[in-house]
């Protein structure tokens, strides 16, 4: 499966930059797409990591390469973090009968542990 | 007042004139408010009723063409949420939070100044009503009216930093010059046919018992007048009953103060207020002193009588003793002298001469001489007798000087006996006076001059000692008495004021209890006639709400009044009669709210032609959204439904059901940045935001590629959705069933199994049969779009498109 290693920095930074700055180009379609980059975001930085430490596991389920992460990054609060981000992101990727795109509120909440998890995985 | 409400009153008192009494006036006065009731029973100035407030009629047939918020809760930046004027149902969705509720509130804030939903909460839920991103806050709606040919604004607009309640409200109507927002006479009918509902409002009523139940709903039936002219009327008669109470239950412990003080007054006070009937009049000559000088209050007389006696004046008394004892010298000297044998001697012949004037001539009775008696006789003596007269004059004087001395000591002791007589009675002491004027009058019987005024002399000084001493008693006695009476006055003046007003009271009392019983009656009978269609209504829109619900609602009445108020709802589970609310879950009783709330404010007499529900959907079942969105059409035919809501079953259901109605998103950015959009449905607004990021330029293409790509997956998702949706509803399957098989799918090939072949475990066979049946490049789409990590698509633009074929194909299959 080809994989992307976008950088994680730009792709977190363009999702912010939907959510923050008012366009009427993006009225109302920001919150799922920058939903959308920040999953990217996410991935592509879980998939940096690999590249020094174990490219094995690029391979992998992305269920496995959060599993994985708890032993890898040195840091098991933001590994459950990262991974509790990446479940509510995929879900609000998703089309779900009756649910509404993420607000913007959570987007930032989702935002910040990927932030986070960009700093940790570029210093190791 | 609500002018509707008192129409309905004055016909029942018409139709029951025969009946109706001084009382009626009452009814009227109460419908006015404690203040005219008070000023009709004090039979004050009669306001003119029945000219009162006549405002304009109220703008009829109004629609809502925009509401515009600014500054308001959550909305910052000014944001106009456009409207279809007319009939027609309006979703209007956003996630919460996302600042849909504050157009909502908005508007009614605009209309009514206020909103229910602050009003139970907390101060600090009310101070939040500015947005903090925003300082200018104001609220504009726009209306049209029927019959009128341009639009109508009402705006409400605030001064930086001004409080909530500082809000000023104008209304303008298209050519016209602006005005206040009474100006449109929709100020009773935002009361009795209040177009808003909020769930927290209602919803939280419907838990806090029978009586907030009743009051919720005689709130919708807009009866607030009639409870409040009830508890006007009951207000006044438990105050005069109160005041009966307190004089009745205040007269026992002052009746035996009364008694406890030796007082005329006080003794006449109770006898005035013993019996049933008080006498007010004589406590309150009592009070007065107007009684001290008449029959009733003989003891002060009396005392009174004695304390202004007056003793023998020392200097009178030597005087007058001197007198007598000169006199009495005098008579003495006058006795030895020839003047005193002249008077005597005159006097006897005087006699004489009156016996001969009277029997004629004839023999001296004295000396017996012969024919003595004659008128040469008479003559002589006659001359005889003068001069014997003028020698005893000197005499004369010597005694009449005499007998006026005699007479002077009289005078110097003028006791009246009437002053004693009860004297004994008020507890004085007698004795001594007795005594010393039992000596003083023996001077009556004394008839030497000299020994007279020897007695005078020494029975004086007794007799003064003795009026003295008796005086002061008294005096001491009446002080004694008024230090008595004077707190006690203060007691019975306080207790007359009561007294008085439960005397005023006891007469309006029959007026009053006249008047709250057939009001009673009427508002009874006012409130069934306003709810019997709104109950009619209620049961048919509680049926299609029900569902699958085990709960059938049978009759909805309001009974009992005060604290006894209460909703009857005739509730049957299963057949099984049940205890109403108590059977009823949370989103059952939302049900009955909504079934409550659609008929009372769609009632053709309301001037509001829209209605606006902020989130029904809240603890609904699917199954019963349905049903919802099902009244929602059936309202929506002649009116204007705007529904808000926080997910996406409600649209789900209308699309489903396919019933027309616009939907607008609502989204919120940070800083309270509020987007509105006119929605599609999800399929078409994935595929639209797809396009709109694969064609603008704002966004890198790198995000654009990375971003498209999903969206398409989740247009494609939704569309399957769509069709296994439509497909198994439309087999009879439950709508629970459906959507727990379309949760077993988890990714978009899944989901294409089901839509393809019915069966989510045909995953495998989805590519070919796409590439078979809908070509090859839409096939490809379908790959790119199912990469679990959403892939930068190498052009996002053409993925786009492609998308949009593939869903079309796919709605086209079932």
């Amino acid at each position: 499966m080809k994989r992307d290693d976008s950088e994680p920095r730009q792709l977190l930074a363009l999702a912010d930059g939907l959510l923050s700055r008012a366009d009427p180009a993006t009225a109302g379609l920001w919150p799922r797409a920058s939903a959308l980059l920040a999953l990217g975001a996410l991935e592509a930085s879980v998939l940096r990591l690999w590249q020094g430490r174990a490219p094995d596991l690029q391979g992998c389920s992305m269920r496995t390469q959060l599993i994985c992460l708890r032993s890898y990054l040195g840091d098991a609060k933001l590994a459950a973090r990262t991974g509790l981000a990446w479940s509510a992101l995929s879900r609000a990727c998703r089309h779900h009968a009756y649910e509404l795109g993420p607000t913007a509120g959570e987007l930032r909440s989702w935002f910040s542990v990927i932030g986070e998890l960009v700093q940790k995985v570029e210093a190791s | 007042m609500d002018p509707g409400i008192r129409s309905l009153v004055l016909s029942r008192l018409e139709a029951d004139a025969p009946a109706a009494g001084p009382w009626s006036d009452l009814v009227l006065a109460a419908l006015e408010g404690q203040g005219a009731l008070e000023t009709e029973l004090l039979g004050g100035a009669k306001a003119p009723h029945a000219e009162a407030p006549r405002t304009a009629p109220a703008l009829a047939g109004a629609f809502l063409r925009q509401v515009k918020v600014e500054g308001f809760r959550g909305i910052g930046p000014l944001q106009t949420l456009e409207l279809r004027p007319g009939p027609g149902l309006t979703l209007v969705v956003g996630r919460n939070g996302s600042g849909k509720s504050s157009f909502a509130e908005g508007l009614e804030v605009l209309l009514t100044g206020d909103s229910l939903r602050w009003k139970e909460r907390a101060a600090v839920w009310r101070e939040g009503w500015r947005n903090l991103h925003h300082p200018a806050a104001s609220l504009s709606g726009t209306f049209l009216v029927e019959g009128e040919r341009g639009a109508c604004v009402v705006s409400r607009q605030w001064e930086t930093g001004a409080a909530f309640e500082a809000g000023a409200a104008s209304a303008q109507l298209h050519d016209k010059p602006s005005s206040d927002l009474a100006s449109l006479g929709w100020t009773a009918a935002l009361r009795t046919h209040r177009p808003f509902l909020s769930y927290n409002e209602l919803g939280s009523l419907l838990d806090e018992g029978p009586s907030k139940l009743y009051d919720a709903l005689s709130s919708i039936l807009g009866l607030e007048d009639l409870v409040e002219a009830l508890a006007a009327l009951q207000e006044a008669r438990r105050s005069r009953e109160k005041a009966t109470k307190d004089a009745t239950d205040a007269r026992g412990p002052l009746l035996e103060r009364l008694r406890g003080v030796a007082d005329a007054r006080a003794l006449q006070v109770a006898a005035a207020i013993e019996g049933k009937e008080w006498d007010l009049g004589t406590v309150d000559g009592a009070l007065g002193g107007v009684a001290s000088s008449g029959a009733g209050a003989p003891d002060a007389d009396v005392l009174r009588g004695i304390a202004s006696l007056e003793p023998p004046d020392p200097a009178q008394v030597k005087a007058a003793v001197a007198e007598m004892r000169q006199a009495a010298d005098a008579l003495r000297s006058a006795q030895e002298t020839a003047a005193s044998r002249s008077r005597d001697a005159a006097a006897l012949l005087e006699s004489a001469l009156l016996y001969h004037a009277t029997h004629g001539d004839g023999d001296c009775p004295v000396c017996g001489g012969k024919a003595a008696l004659n008128s040469a006789w008479s003559k002589r003596q006659r001359e005889v007798a003068r001069r014997l007269r003028e020698a005893a004059r000197e005499a004369d004087a010597v005694h009449q000087r005499a007998e006026a001395a005699r007479r002077q000591w009289e005078g110097l002791a003028p006791l009246k006996p009437e002053a004693f007589t009860r004297a004994v009675d008020l507890g004085l002491d007698l004795g001594e006076l007795v005594e010393a004027l039992g000596t003083w009058v023996k001077a009556g019987s004394i008839s030497d001059l000299g020994a007279l005024a020897e007695h005078v002399e020494s029975a004086s000084g007794p007799l003064r000692e003795a009026v003295v001493r008796l005086r002061d008693s008294a005096r001491a006695e009446l002080g004694r008495k008024e230090d008595a009476w004077r707190p006690v006055a203060v007691e019975v003046a306080a207790w007359l004021k009561g007294a008085r007003e439960a005397e005023r009271g006891a007469s309006d009392l029959k007026r009053l209890k006249s008047a709250e019983a057939w009001f009673k009656k009427a508002a009874a009978g006012i409130r069934d006639d306003r709810f019997a269609p709104i109950a009619e209504k209620s049961a048919a829109i509680w049926e299609h709400l029900r569902q699958q619900s085990h709960v059938e609602l049978g009759r909805i009445q309001l009974t009992g009044e005060g604290t006894r108020r209460r909703v009857a709802l005739d509730v049957t589970v299963d057949g099984v009669e049940g205890a109403a609310l108590g059977v009823m879950s949370q989103g059952e009783l939302h049900s009955l709210a909504l079934s409550l709330f659609v008929p009372r404010a769609t009632l053709p007499e309301s001037p509001f032609r829209f209605i606006v529900i902020d989130d029904p959907v809240q603890s609904m079942d699917p199954s019963r959204v349905d049903g919802l969105a099902r009244v929602l059409e059936t309202a929506s035919a002649d009116r204007q439904v705007v529904v808000f809501t926080h997910d996406d079953r409600l649209p789900e259901a209308v699309r489903r059901l396919d019933i027309a109605a616009e939907i607008v998103e609502v989204t919120r950015r940070d800083a309270s940045v509020v987007e509105l959009r006119r929605a599609l449905d999800p399929v078409g607004r994935y595929l639209e935001d797809a396009l709109a990021v694969a064609g603008t330029a704002d966004l890198p293409s790198s995000a654009a590629a990375r971003v498209v790509p999903g969206l398409c997956r989740l247009a494609l998702e939704a569309a399957c959705m769509e069709v296994v949706r439509r497909r198994r509803l439309s087999r009879g399957e439950p709508n629970g069933e459906v959507e727990q098989a379309l949760g077993q799918a988890e990714r978009l090939l899944q989901l294409m199994a089901m839509a393809l072949f019915d069966d989510v475990g045909r995953s495998a066979d989805v590519l070919a049969r796409v590439k078979r049946e809908a070509g090859a490049p839409l096939a490809e789409a379908l790959k790119q779009c199912d990469e679990t990590a959403s892939p930068a698509a190498a052009d996002a633009l053409e993925l786009a498109r492609q998308s949009s074929k593939l869903a079309a194909w796919l709605r086209g299959l079932a």
